[in-house]
């Protein structure tokens, strides 16, 4: 049944459906619908479920592997600050092959305080071994989550699930939400490979010499490098169910495209408008709108990207010292690729900032004009910092 | 370290993690432990407030779990009068209550008469838990409430137990003495029927004089003297012929004897009693006024009581005492003498006053009540003061004569309240058990261990159960208490009639609570003390030491390193930390 839903309860419906067994979250703008209303469901009987209050996200992440180690389906949800706590936990909730799924509301750090959008904070977390999954609408949080629980539970890795501050988590749109017996269907009870078990009680996660610590690590790669192929496979069985699915990425004009633009979240939306309108004046400009960040796609990257003359990513994030994270990624793919294109690095939109059709026409045109990228990050629609001074003073 | 299980079809995607072979069951944590935590229930601070000693902590939370016919148990094992005291009880378990420091003291007093109520609905009967029938027999004199617990009690302990009674029916003063907005008749029926089942014999209308007591010496093994003050003091000024008696009044308003009365009517006195007959001239049409001559604040009645009397319209004249009534006509002109606090306090806290100088007030009113106390009619019915063999226990006083003579009730309560009379029927029975058992010498010492806290409340639980099974008598504080685990919440109000319909009629002012609100007002409680399987222990327990064995927790000593842990995190202070060396 079709809804008018926000992005956060998107989330949160889809979380419902899947019958989530224990939660635990603490809450921070824009992350706080989310849990706010799976708490209601949790007293209310909605869910039959347990809601863990804590009093920070690190107790939050620490309560969901306690109760993912003893086999059971589980789920929280953070932003920024909150993720940045948690960042600890996150790499044990990974090596300890925990099926956790996690929403995540992209949110700027501070400081100065911003509650707005900016992708810092889940990039940050990109060494953590966690699938981390960007949404673009509504519709696509609601169908990530469901099958965030079934790819986490086949490679026992966890999943984050991305959303853009206030763009998609406040931002109310038609979403088709299934009934219960549907979702039923496409998301079996949770059978975890190893829970733990008071009748039969041994320990998980201790001590691993140097003689074994390094073949751990390769199997979490080894797991990682399943998750294409077994992401393929759930959206197939998705799509049969749903007909709907998204795949890693998605490619628009990208085959004869010179100019290729590299998009995630709801930029994506705001992208494919700009490609259809200069396309009608002939434009030889593509699109590839990037859901899949980890594990992160290089085949299909370099053979989507690698005909193309140019790559603009546009990043609304930032690592200091080196240049947007998407951009830097898209480079290391393409690198050992022969007769690569030029990638062209946009920092746009950072803590809230508006990324208009009119940022990425002139990320285009900029791009179409220029042979060689003359820096390694081009900020966009950066104001003189004595703009700002001057306003103070006066 | 191994692979694990494979199950859903993901076998061939590579999971590899530490696991062990084996558990840390063989790492006996317990062998670094020099503290040791155990389960150990303390006393609320309620039950050692409570004259009947009652386990209010346990009350509550099995009221909270919704098993009320074991709530009332509980309290009829201590106190055969739920009903009625869930009316007319001071309720200083209210006052001593630990939830005062955090919001407001639980309404106790309310789910005690939600619970007595429930008792008489399913006609709950006594339980029947007694010891062997001892083939001794005792005669209780007057079946006011401390003699009707005597019976009660002393029943339960294996006596049988004869009631005298000189007027017409049981009850003492909550029959006669207590207005029916207060305590219905029904109610108070109800609950006496309950102990004359147990198997209590009561004679009405046989007024008891010395001479009955000497004759009837050789039948009985033991004698409990509870007649209480039935008789009024007089005001002894002149012309105090034209007051009546207020105790009277009340008594005629019991057997609805009343004749019609209008106007304005004094009544003289401070306590209960002077309140009792205040609200009730005002249900009758007039308009009183109290006449004390101390201050409001050492009215000797109840606080709530003077409160609903004001609200109900009775006035307070403070500081005025009569010296004089003149019956002119139809009216009565009192003339009262203005008082002063001298400075000086009596031992009970009240002000001392004096007449102050020559400054008197003339009053006309239609009538004049007086209610500035009672006592025996009888000089026998007096206590001994001291003597070779008398030992005045808290609530009675036992004389070694040939027989032992026990007094109780009002001839011997410092605080003149129902359930202190039930607490004195209680301690004369286990004191009288226990004389018989130890003979005389062992008795103030027996009864000690069953002292509820600091006393002089007693357990007749522990009593019937034996020794060991005594509570430890520390009263948790306040302090005590793990407040993390409550959050504030207001009182539970029971519904109550408005004002302008209570002053027209008798009907209860306040209503039960009913089941919901009943059972809200037991999630404030902290239960201090008691156990209420909360499992906080279990769920901290960092060595998963807490188990279950009968389905009560133990503690694995094999595992237990004695952090404490559990201790701490026990909200209501039912757990110790002994030290091992």
């Amino acid at each position: 049944m079709k809804k008018v839903l926000e992005g956060s309860h998107a989330v949160s419906e889809a979380v419902r459906l899947a019958r989530v067994q224990v939660m635990s979250a603490y809450p921070i703008t824009p992350q706080t619908h989310i849990v706010e209303a799976l708490s209601e469901y949790c007293s209310n009987g909605a869910m039959n479920a347990r809601f863990l209050c804590v009093e920070s996200e690190h107790s939050a992440m620490a309560a969901v592997i306690g109760a993912a180690s003893g086999g059971v389906r589980t789920f929280t949800a953070t932003s920024s600050q909150g993720l940045a706590l948690m960042h600890e936990l996150l790499h044990w909730a990974s090596a300890a092959r925990l099926p956790i799924v996690m929403a995540e509301v992209n949110r700027a750090l501070a400081p100065g305080w911003n509650i707005w959008m900016d992708q810092t904070d889940s990039l940050a977390q990109r060494d953590t071994g966690w699938i981390q999954l960007y949404c673009e609408d509504g519709q696509e949080v609601f169908d990530t989550t469901l099958q965030a629980f079934r790819l986490a539970e086949k490679v026992s890795l966890p999943v984050m699930v991305v959303l853009d501050a206030f763009f998609l988590s406040h931002t109310f749109e038609p979403v088709d939400v299934p009934d219960q017996d549907i979702v039923d269907g496409f998301l079996p009870p949770f059978l975890p490979r190893f829970e733990l078990n008071t009748d039969n009680p041994f320990a998980i996660g201790q001590m691993a010499a140097p003689t074994i610590y390094m073949e751990m690590r390769h199997s979490i790669q080894k797991a990682m490098e399943r998750v294409p192929g077994e992401l393929d496979q759930v959206e197939q069985e998705f799509a049969a169910t749903f007909n709907r699915r998204y795949g890693p990425m998605e490619a628009i004009h990208c085959d004869d495209a010179e100019v290729i633009m590299v998009v995630t979240g709801t930029a994506a939306s705001t992208c494919r408008k700009v490609i259809s309108d200069l396309r009608a004046i002939n434009e030889q400009v593509g699109m590839l709108k990037l859901r899949m960040f980890r594990p992160f796609p290089t085949d299909l990257i370099r053979q989507v990207l690698g005909s193309a003359h140019k790559i603009a990513v546009i990043d609304r994030n930032f690592s200091f010292g080196v240049s947007g994270i998407f951009a830097q990624e898209v480079r290391a793919a393409l690198c050992n690729y022969k007769g690569h294109p030029s990638v062209f690095g946009y920092i746009a939109g950072l803590g809230g900032r508006d990324v208009t059709p009119e940022t990425l026409e002139e990320i285009y045109w900029k791009t179409k004009s220029t042979d060689k990228p003359d820096a390694e990050s081009i900020w966009i629609g950066l104001n003189p910092y004595s703009s700002f001074q001057s306003r103070s003073n006066s | 370290m191994e692979r694990m299980k494979k199950q859903n079809g993901t076998e061939d995607i590579p999971l590899f993690i530490s696991r062990s072979n084996i558990t840390t069951e063989i790492n006996k944590t317990g062998s670094w432990r020099f503290a040791r935590p155990k389960y150990d229930e303390k006393t609320s601070p309620c039950s050692a407030a409570c004259p009947a000693g009652e386990d209010i902590a346990r009350i509550q939370m099995l009221a909270n779990q919704e098993s009320f016919k074991e709530a009332v148990h509980t309290i009829l094992i201590e106190n055969p009068f739920p009903a009625v005291c869930g009316r007319v009880c001071f309720h200083p378990c209210e006052t001593a209550c630990n939830r005062t420091g955090f919001d407001e003291p639980i309404a106790i007093r309310c789910l005690e008469r939600f619970l007595g109520d429930f008792a008489i609905q399913e006609s709950m009967k006594l339980p029947p838990e007694k010891l062997p029938e001892n083939g001794k027999s005792v005669c209780i004199v007057g079946a006011g409430p401390a003699g009707l617990a005597a019976g009660y009690f002393l029943t339960r302990l294996g006596y049988s137990c004869h009631i005298f009674e000189a007027s017409s029916e049981p009850g003492g003063i909550l029959r006669w003495g207590i207005p029916e907005y207060r305590l219905p008749v029904k109610i108070l029926a109800r609950e006496i029927e309950r102990i004359k089942d147990f198997g209590v014999k009561i004679n009405c209308n046989v007024p008891m004089s010395q001479n009955f007591l000497k004759e009837t010496k050789s039948r009985y093994d033991a004698f409990f003297i509870a007649c209480g003050y039935s008789r009024s003091m007089q005001m002894n000024i002149p012309g105090d012929q034209a007051a009546s008696d207020g105790l009277e009044f009340l008594r005629h308003m019991r057997r609805e004897e009343i004749t019609p009365l209008t106007g304005t009517a004094a009544v003289v006195g401070g306590g209960n009693t002077a309140v009792d007959i205040a609200r009730s001239l005002v249900r009758l049409g007039l308009n009183p006024i109290i006449v004390y001559r101390r201050r409001k604040q050492d009215m000797p009645a109840f606080k709530h009581e003077v409160e609903m009397a004001r609200k109900e319209g009775v006035k307070i004249l403070e500081l005025f005492a009569p010296i004089q009534i003149e019956k002119t006509g139809g009216a009565c002109f009192l003339t009262l003498q203005q008082m002063k606090i001298s400075g000086a306090e009596t031992s009970g806290g009240r002000a001392v006053v004096v007449p102050d100088g020559r400054v008197t007030q003339l009053r006309r009113v239609d009538h004049v009540f007086t209610a500035i106390g009672a006592e025996p009619t009888e000089p026998w019915q007096f206590p001994p003061e001291q003597g070779p063999e008398t030992l005045h226990l808290g609530h009675c006083t036992f004389a070694h004569r040939d027989r032992p003579l026990m007094f109780g009730g009002d001839l011997t309560n410092p605080i003149k309240s129902v359930t202190d009379a039930i607490a004195s029927g209680k301690q004369a029975a286990m004191a009288l058990d226990a004389f018989f058992k130890k003979g005389w010498d062992a008795n103030a010492d027996r009864l000690a261990p069953y002292r509820v806290g600091s006393g002089p409340a007693l357990s007749m639980e522990s009593y019937l159960k034996g020794e060991h099974t005594s509570r430890n008598r520390h009263i948790v504080s306040y302090e005590e208490i793990n407040t993390d685990y409550f959050s504030t919440a207001a009182r539970v109000l029971s519904a109550s009639l408005a004002v302008d319909e209570s002053v027209h009629s008798f009907l209860e002012t306040e209503e039960t609570y009913t089941f919901d609100q009943a059972v809200e007002e037991t999630y404030r409680c902290f239960k201090c003390g008691i156990c209420d399987s909360c499992n906080n222990c279990r769920i901290f327990c960092p060595e998963v030491a807490v188990v279950f064995k009968d389905s009560r927790r133990v503690i694995d000593l094999n595992y237990c390193k004695g952090c404490g842990i559990c201790v701490v995190e026990c909200p209501r202070n039912a757990m110790a930390l002994e030290m091992e060396i």
